[in-house]
């Protein structure tokens, strides 16, 4: 991909304010998936809510995103890596603004599952995933920012570790609420958000994939390895 | 799709119509073209870009021998259509560019009227037996150029008194007027409005049905949208040469992108 500067230096800057926005972006969206985990952690109400009313800026974020990249592409005419980089910045916008819901989702069911008694051991699990799956869009982000194809293929290998540790959190909680009914609304929370955090892997993935796309013009084509077996759960 | 590359614009065969082989050209002592080599397709548009200078005039006029007509100019290697050889001593140069028409980036209609600028080719090359032949020819190749409705009402009133852009029609019908097979197209909409650009790049998408086009632009956007294949010269070689989505999404040479994407390579 080319990165000598353009002869008409306006479309350089153009090119640079619309990724400096999603690079916010990722920087509120990172902070958002932190707090709601330590929110969370720390069965912190005032914190969780926060998260909730902060998501709004990046939302915001992600329409100014759109609206610059649509100018961009009538004033400027992108070719080749200018035009990737602008429908690449697009998609992450967007991969960006879908964890920025999650990260608010986690908040809600947060200040929810503060209303009853902890329930033994599995927040713990629910941390250590999204200990992991912040590691994973931190690293997809500098990818991002570093056009690191090898760094985003690594992204999208380790994404099976997510998956599978979302599989033995689900079984974890299937058998908490067989053995203690009584948890069935705070394990159905628990598990909203399991499966949230989840998502967020799937979207760092997502943005992985969009630097590989941006950087080599091409797609990965394999399918990438899948740890999720709960689809297929039926069970104790 | 995994690639996201633009759907390729339906090229109806991969025919080559034209086949140039180690193409070399001097002009004196300056080396203009180095050895190209490229198949063009048959009913497809294909542009050439590069920078001024890069020598994409020069092989679009060895295309039809235009280059005889410059002294300093020599000519090597080898040019097929339809696998022929066009530089063979049997060919006679004015035959071959009744088949190979020229529209060149001025409209350059000649000082007679609109009907006599598309007959004169016809005539010349003794196309018609009669008059009412050559009316036919006349109104086919002013209705092929879409300039038909517009000027069936003034045939005998002079070319040159039609707007810019329906001076390049009648250039245009002036050069499918003697049934070539592949149409040149030098910068033809340079000279040109936005409204006169789209009628041109409409008709060229339509020319396709019956020619080769090749056209030479200045405009990344009109390659990109009335072409399927692009050629990148720069400083006398063909650079890359390639489906017009995967150059203009893709390209495979730094220096393509550079071009494409105006940056100071
Ligand atoms: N008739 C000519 N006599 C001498 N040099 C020429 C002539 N035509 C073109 N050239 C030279 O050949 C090179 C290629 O020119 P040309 O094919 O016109 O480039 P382009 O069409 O890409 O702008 C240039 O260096 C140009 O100066
Ligand atoms: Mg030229």
């Amino acid at each position: 991909m080319q990165t000598d500067p353009h002869i008409l230096r306006a479309f350089d800057r153009d090119l640079h304010s619309v990724q400096a926005l999603v690079v916010r972006m990722g920087a509120l969206v990172e902070e958002a998936i932190g707090k709601a985990a330590q929110a969370l952690h720390g069965r912190d109400d005032a914190l969780a809510n926060s998260v909730r009313r902060e998501d709004a800026a990046i939302d915001a974020l992600e329409e100014q995103i759109n609206a610059d990249c649509a100018r961009l592409i009538a004033l400027r005419q992108p070719n080749a890596g200018d035009l990737r980089t602008v429908l690449s910045v697009m998609k992450v916008a967007s991969n960006l603004e879908r964890c920025g819901d999650y990260a608010k989702n986690l908040g809600k069911r947060t200040t929810v599952l503060n209303q009853s008694a902890p329930i033994g051991g599995l927040s713990a699990s629910v941390l250590r995933m999204a200990g992991a799956v912040q590691q994973q869009l931190h690293a997809a982000l500098d990818a991002y920012i570093k056009r690191d194809a090898d760094l985003a293929a690594s992204v999208r290998a380790r994404d099976s570790e997510i998956d599978q540790i979302y599989s033995a959190l689900f079984r974890e909680i299937l058998t908490h609420m067989l053995e203690d009914p009584r948890t069935i609304t705070g394990c159905m929370h628990l598990h909203f958000i399991a499966k949230n955090i989840e998502r967020v892997g799937d979207h760092a993935t997502g943005i992985a994939e969009q630097v590989i796309y941006l950087v080599t013009g091409a797609l990965p084509a394999d399918q990438r390895p899948k740890g999720d077996t709960t689809a297929f759960e039926t069970g104790a | 799709m995994n690639d996201m590359r633009i759907v390729e614009r339906d090229v109806n065969t991969q025919k080559a119509k034209i086949t140039a082989r180690g193409v070399q050209v001097h002009y004196g002592t300056t080396h203009a073209l180095k050895d190209v080599n490229v198949d063009i397709l048959a009913n497809t548009v294909t542009a050439f870009i590069g920078p001024s200078g890069c020598g994409k005039s020069t092989f679009l006029r060895c295309l039809n021998r235009m280059n005889d007509t410059v002294a300093s100019a020599r000519v090597s290697g080898e040019i097929l259509i339809d696998g022929e050889n066009i530089y063979d001593k049997r060919v006679d140069p004015v035959q071959l560019r009744a088949k190979v028409g020229m529209v060149f980036q001025k409209p350059n209609p000649f000082p007679k009227s609109i009907y006599d600028n598309v007959a004169y080719g016809p005539k010349i090359h003794g196309m018609t037996r009669n008059k009412a032949e050559l009316d036919e020819i006349v109104e086919k190749a002013l209705r092929k150029a879409a300039l038909w409705n517009e000027a069936k009402d003034r045939l005998n009133s002079p070319g040159t008194g039609l707007s810019g852009g329906q001076q390049q029609r009648l250039c245009i019908a002036r050069a499918i007027a003697t049934a070539p097979e592949v149409l040149l197209m030098d910068e033809p909409c340079s000279a040109l409005d936005p409204i006169a650009t789209a009628q041109v790049e409409e008709l060229i998408d339509e020319l396709r049905a019956s020619f080769s086009v090749v056209i030479v632009t200045h405009s990344m956007q009109q390659a990109a949208r009335v072409s399927q294949r692009t050629a990148f010269f720069h400083l006398g070689n063909l650079v890359e040469y390639g489906e017009t989505g995967t150059i203009f999404t893709n390209p495979s040479d730094p220096r393509t992108e550079s071009y494409i994407s105006g940056r100071i390579g």
